[in-house]
């Protein structure tokens, strides 16, 4: 039954995203005015609506695409789906796509439209996931290995190497995630092996992330740390568990649970502000739309790229199937939360 | 289909004739068919982790549960009635949504109306009432099909939620919309009183009153039940409505629970609410089964996610021992209640 929802929901959008796309691409061609007839078309799919991070991302690529002075056609949107992402993809090259800008959150199944789009020599910038096969011009990403392990060396080093620590699991189906858990893991058992972690699994679901809290802190009333793999989903509802089991207390008070996330969005800063959690490591919104539209830009225009460090504090390094540019991440406490450089501070302002 | 018997069949002892009559005690005997299930995760639970029987962790796993067990009861019922609603999952982030959308600032994500928090809650109630309401007019006065009107609104709601919050999750909530999913009445969380009291009021009104029956009547055989004095449109109209109102107080139970609104609460929950539904022995075709059954496996569900929790089991397997497990309790309800499934 979800799967008839799931293949007709596919369908009525499928339908409504062509007719979107169509009118769109009609306006976008007077709207952009002068020059813009000119400079090659870029085309980008958004992955999802329902974020708050990935409609920060969504926010800042028009606002790029002005700064490089790009031709960019309207962004579509696939849900998530990558069957809408492949037909996205089909639309955007019929309408004259150079370059594509995409988020495959299913890094398997976009391989045979990667090789379709080579053999039309349109490069794809791919951003925030590494497709498993096919070939890329540029990967954009932050190095979500990075985030684990970061997360497991503060929280490691507020605990004083021993003690519990319940970890949220984003989807092992999804490369990040995977990233996530075993740079976290492996970081434990080298640095902290006092440490006992619970690693909870959680599909990205806020509910079933305080479900296993609670059962957790009822098991074990002595876990001291708490590592959540994604804050836009497991804030608030980890906030809510804590709250009610009067375990929001100040970092000086024994009781204090130790928090790290990972995203970066406002409520996260907010609440490190008011040392509620302690840390976060940033995920670069910005910086994603940023150089994935300055990647395509490059791309549609001949450039090229080899492997080695950046002028803007990364490093390209060779993934097989084609370059990888790994974004710094910046991990985020209560020294540096007021940073105006951080896209979190950056937007509703 | 057995229409007239299953009329004559009321889910609940009539009178004080003592039971070996045959209908009434096997009606009983399917009511209580999961109870051996529960017992039995009862024990294992016990054995694998004695935190399991502390009070703190029941009580931990019946408030998890609360917001599934009101979108069973609206389900069951609406079963019952022999119609379907699958928008229910989309009433639970939508209702909410909405509510708050209209009283917080734009600021955080709201629309900007800035509506004084306290009409929050009875908008959200509203809402749910008029989602209701609106499916009640495509399938009865339009004569669609409820699984395809239902459908459609899952997919409507849930898109309305996205465009109108932006898709974005709301975090901003007043107070007075936390209360409910977050007080604690008589050392026991609010919600679950209130699931409590609504699968009371709604196993007495369809055991004992004269329109709770009538649904019964409805869905064994519409026809019938017409053409022996029930108003069935307005009952199932009624019910639908109910229905959206139970969501939307799910939703508003979620929201205080967890402390926001995600964009995606309540997606692929619907999937949950029927096998809950199932296992406890309501039938898909209408006419069978009870609230009591309903409620059962919704707590079997419950138990099952807390014991896999307490006994640690690895990521990568917990989804295929759920399932399994799902199974064995079906089959374990087959073989105590000697009944056929449906």
């Amino acid at each position: 039954m979800r799967h008839t929802a799931k293949s007709l929901a596919g369908i009525a959008m499928a339908a409504t995203l062509a007719v979107g796309t169509v009118a769109c691409g009609d306006s976008s061609s007077t709207e952009p005015g002068a020059g813009a007839g000119q400079s090659p078309q870029i085309g980008i799919d958004l992955p999802r609506a329902d974020s708050d991070f990935w409609n920060s991302y969504a926010k800042y690529v028009p606002q790029f695409a002005d700064e490089y002075d790009i031709n960019l056609m309207s962004p579509t949107n696939s849900q998530n789906d990558v069957a809408k992402l492949v037909a996205n993809v089909q639309a955007m090259v019929s309408q004259g796509a150079k370059a594509i800008v995409m988020a495959p959150q299913d890094t398997g199944a976009i391989a045979s439209t990667l090789t379709t789009l080579e053999s039309k020599k349109i490069p794809v910038v791919s951003v925030d996931t590494r497709p498993d096969k096919g070939k890329v011009f540029m990967v954009v990403r932050a190095d979500n290995r990075a985030y684990g392990q970061k997360a497991c060396e503060f929280l490691g080093e507020k605990l004083g190497g021993k003690g519990k620590v319940i970890e949220f699991q984003g989807s092992l189906s999804s490369i990040n995630g995977r990233d996530r858990s075993e740079a976290f893991a492996e970081c434990m058992k080298t640095k902290f092996p006092g440490i006992t972690i619970f690693e909870e699994p959680t599909e990205w679901e806020g509910p079933k992330a305080a479900a296993a809290l609670q059962t957790r802190l009822a098991q074990h009333p002595d876990i001291k740390g708490i590592y959540m793999q994604a804050g836009g989903v497991f804030l608030a509802p980890t906030l809510q568990v804590l709250k009610a089991k009067n375990l929001l207390v100040p970092p000086t008070d024994p009781k204090h649970i130790f928090v790290v996330s990972n995203d970066g969005i406002p409520q996260e800063f907010e609440a490190i502000r008011k040392g509620e959690i302690d840390a976060t490591v940033s995920q670069p919104a910005d910086l994603y739309a940023k150089w994935a539209l300055y990647y395509a830009k490059a791309a549609a225009e001949g450039k090229t790229f080899q492997p080695g460090p950046t002028d803007h504090n990364s490093t390209i390094i060779d993934v097989g199937n084609g370059l990888e540019d790994q974004i710094a991440a910046p991990l985020v406490t209560k020294e540096n939360v007021d940073d105006q450089a951080l896209w979190g501070n950056q937007i509703g302002k | 289909m057995t229409g007239t018997q299953t009329i004559a069949k009321p889910p609940a002892p009539t009178g004080g004739r003592p039971g070996l009559g045959g209908r009434i005690p096997l009606a009983r005997l399917r009511d209580l068919a999961l109870v051996p299930a529960i017992l039995l995760l009862v024990v294992v639970g016990a054995i694998i982790d004695p935190v399991f029987l502390s009070s703190a962790n029941i009580t931990n796993v019946l408030q998890q549960q609360t917001e599934l067990a009101l979108l069973v009861l609206a389900e069951a019922i609406i079963l019952i009635a022999g119609k379907f609603d699958l928008s229910l999952e989309s009433t639970i982030g939508l209702a909410p949504a909405l509510a708050l959308a209209l009283v917080i600032p734009a600021a955080s994500n709201g629309l900007g109306t800035e509506l004084p928090a306290g009409l929050a809650i009875p908008i959200c109630l509203l809402v749910g009432v008029a989602i209701g309401a609106f499916n009640g007019l495509l399938i009865l006065r339009f004569k669609l099909s409820a699984f395809i009107v239902t459908l459609g609104m899952l997919i409507v709601l849930r898109g309305l939620q996205i465009g109108i919050t932006g898709g974005q999750n709301l975090f901003d909530i007043p107070p007075s919309v936390l209360y409910l999913g977050n007080a604690v009445w008589f050392g026991v969380p609010a919600s679950i009183w209130i699931s409590g009291t609504l699968f009371v009021v709604g196993i007495a009104a369809l055991g004992f009153f004269r329109h709770g029956r009538a649904v019964y009547a409805i869905g064994g055989n519409t026809d019938a039940a017409r053409a022996a004095g029930i108003r069935t449109d307005r009952v199932v109209w009624i019910i639908l409505m109910v229905g959206g109102l139970l969501a939307a107080l799910a939703g508003l139970l979620m929201t205080g629970r967890l402390g926001s609104v995600a964009a995606a609460q309540g997606d692929g929950m619907i999937f949950t609410v029927f096998a809950a539904a199932v296992i406890g022995g309501i039938s898909l075709d209408g006419g069978k089964g009870t609230l009591f059954g309903a409620l059962c496996g919704v707590i079997v569900l419950g138990l099952i996610n807390n014991i896999l929790t307490l006994a640690g089991v690895s990521a990568q397997w917990i989804q295929a021992i759920y399932g399994a497990i799902i199974l064995i309790a079906l089959i374990l309800a087959r073989l105590t209640s000697g009944k056929a499934q449906d």
